[in-house]
């Protein structure tokens, strides 16, 4: 039999455990910093030097964009009206839309090193200070740029395309002749039925049609089908004030002191309007001398 | 016992009206008081209450209700409201030692202060520069196309009283030698994209065209012949139905080119 300790002596040995539970924290306390504590794995993708970029990458969408990424930067404009322009030789009629250019500044850079793509911010028209909030002056100011009414940013394909911050963008920036194409809100039509919004045919105006000439009919099939609705199913709804491009537009006149700019054909939106307008996508680029010596020239 | 007592002196009251007086001297003196004094007395004011000859000790009853007692309603909850006027900002005694600013909070530290915005001027605008670019680029075709302005006043039917009019016969004569003759149905005034609608019979079917009439290609206008009467309408649509078609008017051109080539010829000869 091992020898028993006295009923004192337990008493004592437990109090004084008791003492050391109280000075010492129940919590484990970590050494420093955060360890995991689980151990690293290897990677389950094949990670090496030379491999294929990734389709899923960044890198792999700006190769893919990199043929439909314009060079250069775009401006913003304002839809002033349409008018037509008659060729003296041949007499042929152009149809064509007066935009206007007004203070179109670069107010700041997109890069891929910190945003994940290459864009020029453009800035256009002024707003009075008091009707903007301090951060957004600050970052005019930043630049020592005015207040600008009217901020879009233009993408471009590499560094190359960034015009410089500050840089006035005049109507010259594009060349009578080259193309162009135009981004801007179409007309609000308000809540449009099917027949206006998506060009349905209606339904009959006799024949036991009652109270339905206009509407939509059936919206799918039932059993089945699933017996649902399937997303995207055209109805009636909000019809237009949405962003629509028109593309491939000719320039026919610029004036750099007036900031006309007057290209073919219609762009969509109501007079007044912000149009953006860049080199056409689906045209040869234009061959324009670099940003700082065509600058050159019209100084 | 106490509540014994209460039904007990209930029943006297009901009982002997009357005698109330010397039922209350018994009371105070009684031998039946054996419970708490106070109790007793209480009892005896509610009960006495309800009697009108005992209505001088109702006053009493006020000193009971003293823990309901309702305390005066104050006016105003709060000390400022936004009606009250706003205290002055008091200002950091001037040079403050740097010890003490840990004290204030972090939004008064003299470095978290209101930072002005710069703002800068706008550049020259190009809107102010042209006010209407539409007018400007219509306006400098016209400079090429009509300098001196005779075929705008020959159209202008709002202002030049010797103008086209609706309902006129019209002879048109293109660049390549092609004329066209017509009644006019319409004038559409659009500055550089004005345009008048003709209307004639060629083969005995009824044909419209639309000229722009500042088109380069257009070598001469001519009024062949004025309306009989001035027409109620600026355009003339009706003359579209059967009842009011003008028909041909070669007829008319043809003797307007006789006579013409008449004068001209002897004035020649």
């Amino acid at each position: 039999m091992s020898p028993r300790l006295a009923g004192k002596l337990l008493q004592l040995s437990s109090s004084v455990r008791a003492r050391e539970q109280s000075l010492l924290p129940l919590i484990p306390i970590r050494e420093f910093g955060i360890r995991s504590l689980n151990e690293p794995k290897p990677s389950r993708f094949n990670v090496a030097a030379n491999l294929p970029v990734l389709e899923s990458s960044t890198t792999a969408a700006l190769l893919r964009k990199a043929n439909s990424l314009p060079l250069r930067t775009g401006a913003i404009a304002t839809k002033k009206g349409m008018t037509a322009i008659f060729d003296p030789e041949s007499g042929k009629r152009t149809a064509c839309t007066v935009l206007q250019l007004d203070r179109v500044e670069v107010v700041s850079h997109k890069t891929r090193q910190k945003h994940g793509y290459y864009a020029v911010q453009v800035g256009a028209g002024w707003k009075h200070p008091s009707n903007m909030t301090k951060s957004l002056l600050g970052h005019f100011a930043a630049n020592g740029l005015s207040p600008k009414r009217h901020v879009y940013e233009f993408r471009v394909k590499s560094e190359e395309g960034l015009l410089p911050i500050g840089e006035s963008i005049y109507a010259n920036w594009f060349q009578e002749g080259q193309f162009i194409d135009t981004k801007s809100n179409t007309k609000g039509k308000g809540f449009a039925g099917v027949m206006k919004r998506h060009g349905f045919g209606g339904q009959d105006r006799s024949h036991g049609v009652s109270l339905k000439h206009r509407s939509m009919g059936s919206s799918g099939p039932g059993q089945g089908g699933g017996s649902r609705v399937y997303p995207g199913k055209k109805m009636a709804g909000n019809m237009g004030n949405t962003q629509n491009t028109v593309q491939n537009l000719r320039i026919l006149k610029v004036d750099r002191d007036t900031g006309v700019v007057v290209v073919s054909g219609h762009v969509s939106g109501p007079k007044g309007c912000v149009v953006r307008i860049q080199d056409a996508v689906k045209k040869p680029w234009p061959e324009v001398a670099p940003a700082a010596e065509a600058e050159a020239v019209t100084v | 016992m106490a509540s014994k007592t209460r039904m007990r002196e209930k029943e006297e009251a009901e009982k002997n009206l009357d005698g109330t007086k010397s039922r209350l001297g018994g009371n105070s003196a009684g031998p039946r008081q054996n419970s708490t004094p106070t109790l007793s007395l209480l009892s005896n004011i509610t009960t006495m209450a309800a009697l009108p000859t005992m209505r001088q000790l109702g006053c009493l009853r006020a000193l009971l209700k003293t823990q309901e007692a309702v305390q005066p309603q104050i006016g105003r909850r709060f000390i400022s409201s936004i009606y009250s006027q706003r205290p002055e900002r008091v200002p950091l005694p001037p040079n403050l030692p740097k010890q003490f600013l840990s004290q204030l909070p972090e939004r008064m530290q003299p470095e978290n202060g209101p930072k002005p915005v710069k703002v800068y001027p706008p550049p020259p605008s190009a809107r102010t520069a042209c006010k209407d670019p539409v007018a400007s680029v219509t306006d400098s075709q016209m400079t090429v196309l009509d300098p001196k302005g005779d075929r705008k006043a020959l159209f202008d039917y709002r202002r030049n009283a010797r103008s086209v009019k609706p309902g006129d016969i019209v002879r048109v004569t293109f660049k390549n030698g092609d004329p066209f003759n017509g009644v006019v149905l319409s004038i559409k005034l659009r500055g550089i994209d004005t345009s008048v609608l003709l209307r004639n019979e060629l083969t005995r079917v009824g044909v419209e065209m639309s000229v722009k009439i500042f088109n380069p290609n257009i070598q001469s206008v001519e009024i062949v012949q004025r309306a009989m009467r001035k027409p109620r309408r600026a355009r003339l649509f009706y003359m579209r139905s059967r009842k009011h078609d003008r028909r041909s008017v070669e007829n008319v051109v043809a003797a307007y080119i006789r006579q013409k080539r008449a004068f001209l010829g002897g004035n020649k000869r």
